[in-house]
């Protein structure tokens, strides 16, 4: 049984969890307002928000594709589509949309609605940056979005001022008329909720973000047993812990782009991981699922090969055992994890002192796109300037996730002939084949550039 | 005056085709098409598909109960294959099951022999093979030959412009509904009410009278719903002969694979000038790419051939063009119906002949730009040209000759990211090139209330036209907009509808309500003249819902005059036809007027090249466009933005991948359409001042395809940038991908 609130009312079905949710509401609930237009995540017309219940009693929303989010990941939280806004008026979202005509088939509209009320519920800062960022995967193909654009401006100009902390922000948001007034009373609603308790079945299918599973299966994870890694709170966490970082296996890429320790320690995240996908699947794709998923092209495995990485294995028993990622992925989409065993945690070792990071991508469409070629550097240099560690990864040129062997860079000055030879052994090492996302050659000689581009970035910083 | 949808839009309110509440036992359609892109059918086993649970039929060609036919121009395209496939994707049988799950699962008991034969997937190919759709197309005006003895610069090479998937979000899909006497009603999202409802009825075997074909609205169209009819006589023939409701709406991803797109197309090119810059002479070759059946595409080609000189006086040219049968889905309309292509090819080769010269493309084609008392090569004497206007205003409010500068500046000084920029002129010839097209009709009921309806044949697509049709209702009844509603688009009150495309939409059908609503006016003044008993019947007005006697008034609402119009037996309907007058072509002589007048515009488009990466942005775009007297300028603006991001993403990003099998690789995860963060933050729309338009309704001018042509800017000015690092390659082919940018700068061997 699942139950939930979907917008001002409890839901309690009996109906698989591994139906989308989107399926849900528009097939069962017979809400038509959230669209359906491609299935993978890909365009935005079926956002929802997914609110949950915190520990402290407040609520935190995230905008969501329902095309991706299995019904049975909604247990315990509030589903607000678009029919969950606004009663006999337009909430501001709304009129602002009307009011700079950023709308034109509608199709798109009640998606880029929730992103936008979503964007003013969750976001830590109102600012218009924050909004695009938050529009990041709402596709519209009449507009131009110059007038979505000028709406979510004129949003933030409206919000100007509210800056208390998303969690307490509900009762301002329903004065502006962002969201209703039904909104206040949700978390006690919920706490009230009676939910199903994590399940720990033998022959479960993990699922985490499912942002990708359910663009794979879709039809399989419907007949499926379901164990939802977001209902483990205790891998939900990203926390300093002396030299490195540990990141929960359940923790999503938004909340660990966004979190304190990352904004510390790893600044340039914050922003190349905006690249690794939209704000409506980076809320709930995790950062071990991205890494499990073992592509070869994804752009968290990559950067997390530069940084040195260990995943920490824990068996169906509770046993645990650490892996190096680099020694992590044993084929094409093949990894050493066993039956049973799930990536709990993923460590990753702060900077030393005189490192640089960087991350390169580049795809056809310059975000919300899945790169050609990507790659992330991480260089130590030593107090005399040489090179004392570099590691370099690349994505897109191989049936794995590379890290360039480059053990004989140790020692050199990170000079101009350092940066040739780098960039020489990186398209020696790509084996790329020619795919949706480029030629094998393109790929091979863009490596050679990126890699080039890096260390010389790198090497400028560091002198 | 807003689209008034928008209301619903944000309250997810509107209804689509997929949000019609199901009616009871629904059943859900899908197509088993063929997995070979040319070859015979040997043996087709549809029986454990049959047998499969939930499954209530599965139907062939045998069963099509009318004519197996939906070609649009040439009847060359079977609804279901017979006995031979000719593109991956083609339909072949419809399974109706109880849901759509279940009938995707039986789709995958289906088995199938095909015996394989040669396919042809290169358009030059096809031309030299003879495989062409219609007749190869040549015009040759002046000499050429002669003009170009005289020529000092000849700009000569080869091009290339690829397809584009319309990506409308609401993916091809219809709802047919068996009624009684054999009728049935179609819901539909569809751009061509008359056309459709014509394929009904030859598919299901009945008189149009039994089919109504009912549109309210679509969510996108964009041309990718106005000439197949496959996605709608299917689940109607399902529905006709199950007697139950039926169901079908393709798969975002089953709508990349096996429906039409904008064409692509070669070229060859020859651009003669003198020694001044002036165009002497041009010739042009168009292959089109059209695919397996005729479909669209001789007309699409049609207007590409009649777009060749873009906005420029070219004295002496010779123009041929080919549609080439190719073993693709049957490509079809897409914004702008062969005028970016058209106008592609001479925008490509003034870049070339600016850099032979040693001038900037910006000086060569302001001065060839039209002017008035130009002849166009099919012999129409042009006047009221704003082609100079709009350039001006452009470079009144960017300084071109300072951004070139700026830009030239900035290269000098940089190594690693050069700037490039584009001035993009567009001329576009307004009217179906088919002249019988260019007509419209009008339904206007004025109520005892006082409210109105008016139903057209347009189609709303999120274009905005029903709020134009609004504003010509209210603005000639003199009523307040919010008195007049627009009903759906349907057969059963218009019939015979041109399709909503060519731009034509609220040209044709708002000039038909605005003659309905006129006639009824007269009709209203005369009645109240004697109601009210005015001497002078010439002093009646109405105006803002009320009925003025002189300057005195109101001495009536418009409600009240309804109600007694209609107590004295007045007839409060009307129905009025509009056919635009003037218009003629031959395509024998390839000469006439095929188009009542031109839509102008120009654009600067400035873009940023990382060299390195191959990557680039789009800094900066600004239009002027030419809309006459605006209806409604917020819908106008609304379409120039839409259109011209559409058209920058064509020269861009969006590119189609096929196998060497001809199977469609890009799906919908790789299929890159513009989000918000490519387009450009300095985005400046103006609509050119002081311009009228005495040729359509209210003095406007059609607004939804020309600005797609300043999409192409995004190419010429990418071009730029790339030509200032090297100039050994020929022009790059359009999309420039980041890929192609980079390959450009980066590979040696000249492959890209």
């Amino acid at each position: 049984m699942t139950s939930f609130i979907l917008n001002n009312s409890p839901v309690s079905t009996d109906k698989s969890p591994g139906m989308t949710l989107l399926e849900f509401v528009r097939d069962v609930s017979c809400l038509s307002g959230t669209k359906e237009a491609c299935r993978e995540g890909e365009c935005g017309a079926c956002t929802v928000l997914v609110g949950s219940r915190r520990p402290d009693g407040a609520m935190s929303y995230k905008a969501c594709a329902s095309c991706l989010l299995p019904l049975g990941d909604a247990d315990g939280c509030h589903v607000v589509t678009v029919e969950g806004l606004g009663g006999a008026d337009l909430t501001l979202v709304q009129k602002l949309i009307v009011g700079h005509s950023a709308s034109q088939c509608g199709f798109c509209t009640p998606g880029i609605v929730l992103s936008l009320t979503g964007f003013a519920l969750g976001a830590a800062r109102i600012s218009y940056e924050g909004a695009v960022d938050a529009l990041d995967g709402n596709i519209c193909r009449c507009t131009g979005y110059a007038a979505i654009r000028n709406a979510a401006r004129a949003l933030c100009e409206g919000l100007a001022g509210m800056d208390a902390a998303p969690a307490r922000r509900v009762g301002e948001l329903i004065s502006a008329g962002v969201v209703p007034d039904y909104f206040k009373d949700i978390p006690s609603r919920l706490s009230r909720l009676k939910t199903a308790p994590p399940q720990a079945a033998q022959n479960a299918v993990l699922v985490a973000g499912g942002t990708d599973l359910f663009v794979q299966k879709p039809e399989e994870l419907m007949e499926s047993e379901l164990c939802f890694l977001s209902k483990r709170s205790d891998l939900d966490y990203v926390k300093e812990d002396g030299e490195v970082l540990r990141v929960g296996g359940a923790t999503t890429i938004e909340d660990f782009r966004l979190s304190g320790p990352v904004r510390r320690h790893f600044p340039a995240l914050e922003r190349d991981f905006l690249l690794h996908s939209s704000a409506i699947l980076r809320n709930k794709a995790t950062l071990a699922g991205n890494v499990v998923n073992a592509s070869p092209i994804g752009d968290a495995t990559i950067i997390l090969l530069a940084l040195a990485a260990r995943l920490v294995i824990t068996a169906a028993g509770g046993k645990k055992r650490e892996v190096p990622l680099d020694k992590f992925f044993l084929g094409y989409k093949k990894t050493d994890l066993a039956c049973g065993e799930i990536v709990s945690e993923i460590v990753i070792p702060l900077l030393p002192a005189g490192a640089r990071y960087r991350f390169e991508k580049v795809s056809n469409r310059a975000t919300l796109d899945i790169a050609a070629v990507n790659s992330a550097l991480r260089l130590v240099t030593s107090p005399e300037g040489t090179i004392a560690d570099l590691r370099v990864s690349a994505g897109g040129v191989a049936a794995v996730p590379l890290l360039l062997a480059l053990e004989s860079f140790k020692g050199r000055k990170p000079d101009a002939a350092a940066a040739e030879a780098l960039a020489d052994a990186a398209s020696d090492a790509a084996r790329p084949i020619d795919d949706i996302r480029g030629s094998a050659a393109y790929k091979k000689l863009l490596l050679g550039q990126l890699v080039r581009a890096h260390f010389n970035a790198a090497a400028g910083e560091a002198a | 005056m807003k689209n008034e949808d928008m209301l619903m839009h944000v309250r997810g309110a509107s209804r689509f085709v997929d949000d019609i509440p199901a009616p009871e036992g629904c059943l859900h359609a899908v197509l088993f098409t063929s997995p070979a892109a040319r070859g015979r059918i040997r043996s087709l086993d549809v029986s454990k598909a049959v047998a499969a649970p939930g499954v209530a039929a599965v139907y062939t060609h045998k069963d099509v109960p009318g004519l197996n036919q939906v070609g649009h121009i040439i009847k060359d395209q079977p609804l279901l294959a017979v006995d031979s496939v000719e593109y991956i994707g083609q339909p072949i049988a419809l399974v109706v099951a109880e849901s759509q799950r279940a009938a995707r699962r039986a789709l995958k008991l289906i088995s199938i022999d095909i015996e394989p034969l040669e396919a042809v997937f290169a358009p030059r190919e096809a031309a030299a093979k003879g495989l062409i759709h219609g007749k190869r197309r040549e015009r040759l005006t002046g000499d050429p030959a002669a003009a170009f003895a005289r020529c000092k610069y000849v700009a000569q090479g080869r091009l290339a412009s690829g397809p584009q998937e319309h990506f409308y979000f609401e993916t091809q899909r219809a709802l047919a509904v068996p009624g009684e006497h054999d009728t049935i009603k179609v819901h539909a999202s569809a751009q061509s009410p008359g056309a459709f409802h014509h394929h009904l009825a030859e598919v299901l075997g009945i008189p149009m009278h039994k089919v109504e074909l009912d549109i309210r609205r679509l969510g996108g169209g964009f041309g990718g719903k106005e000439s197949t009819a496959v996605w709608i006589t299917a689940p109607a023939m399902a529905a006709f002969l199950l007697k139950r409701p039926v169901k079908l709406a393709l798969a975002r991803n089953e709508d990349i694979a096996t429906t039409g797109k904008r064409h692509a197309y070669e070229y060859d090119y020859k651009l003669g000038l003198d020694a001044e810059g002036n165009i002497l002479a041009y010739e042009i070759d168009l292959y089109q790419h059209a695919g397996a059946c005729a479909d669209i595409s001789p007309a699409v080609l049609g207007r590409s051939f009649l777009h060749v000189g873009g906005s420029y006086r070219i004295p002496n040219m010779r123009v041929s063009g080919v549609s080439c049968r190719t073993n693709i889905p049957p490509n079809n309309a897409f914004r702008g119906f062969g005028v970016p292509q058209g106008t592609f090819a001479i925008e490509a080769a003034l870049s070339h002949a600016a850099e032979l010269i040693g001038v900037t493309p910006e000086e060569l084609k302001r001065k060839n730009l039209l002017r008035d008392g130009d002849t166009l090569p099919y012999g129409v004497r042009l006047d009221g040209v704003n082609a100079g206007r709009c350039w001006e205003a452009l470079d009144k409010k960017t300084d071109l000759a300072a951004r070139r500068a700026a830009a030239a500046a900035y290269n000098k000084a940089h190594a690693g990211h050069k700037k490039g920029l584009a001035v993009v002129p567009v001329c576009f010839g307004i009217s179906f090139a088919q002249t019988a097209l260019n007509q419209a009709s009008s339904l206007v009921h004025i109520y005892v209330d006082g409210s109105v309806s008016v139903s057209t044949g347009a189609v709303e697509m999120g274009q905005g036209v029903n709020a134009k049709i609004r504003i010509v209702a209210a603005r000639t009844l003199g009523i307040p907009v919010d008195r007049v509603r627009v009903d759906t688009t349907n057969t059963s009150r218009i019939p015979n509808a041109s399709p909503t495309s060519a731009s034509t939409g609220a040209d044709l059908n708002g000039m038909a309500t605005k003659h309905a609503c006129e006639r009824l006016r007269e009709r209203l003044l005369e009645f109240a003249a004697r109601h009210l008993s005015c001497d002078d019947p010439a002093g009646v007005s109405i105006r803002d819902g009320g009925v003025y006697v002189g300057e005195k008034g109101p001495v009536m609402t418009w409600e009240k005059l309804a109600a007694a119009a209609q107590w004295a037996r007045v007839d409060l309907s009307e129905h009025a036809f509009y056919a635009t007058p003037n218009l003629h072509y031959s395509m024998e002589t390839e000469q006439g007027r095929p188009f009542a007048y031109y839509s102008y515009g120009a654009s600067l488009t400035e873009v940023l090249l990382d060299c390195a990466r191959g990557t680039y942005t789009v800094e900066s775009v600004e239009v002027m466009q030419d809309v006459g007297e605006s209806l409604s300028a917020e819908i106008d603006l609304g379409q120039i933005q839409g259109a011209v991001v559409q058209g920058m993403g064509w020269a861009t990003m969006e590119q189609i991948r096929y196998a060497p099998d001809g199977r469609v690789l890009t799906a919908v995860n790789s299929y890159k359409i513009p989000d918000i963060k490519f387009v450009p933050e300095r985005f400046g729309v103006t609509l050119l001042k002081d311009s009228s338009n005495p040729y359509a309704v209210c003095n406007s001018k059609a607004i939804g395809e020309p600005p797609l042509v300043h999409g192409l800017g995004a190419y010429l000015a990418l071009v730029d940038a790339l030509r200032s690092v090297r100039r050994d390659k020929p022009l790059p082919p359009l999309p420039v991908t980041p890929e192609r940018a980079f390959m450009y700068l980066h590979c040696e061997e000249g492959k890209v």
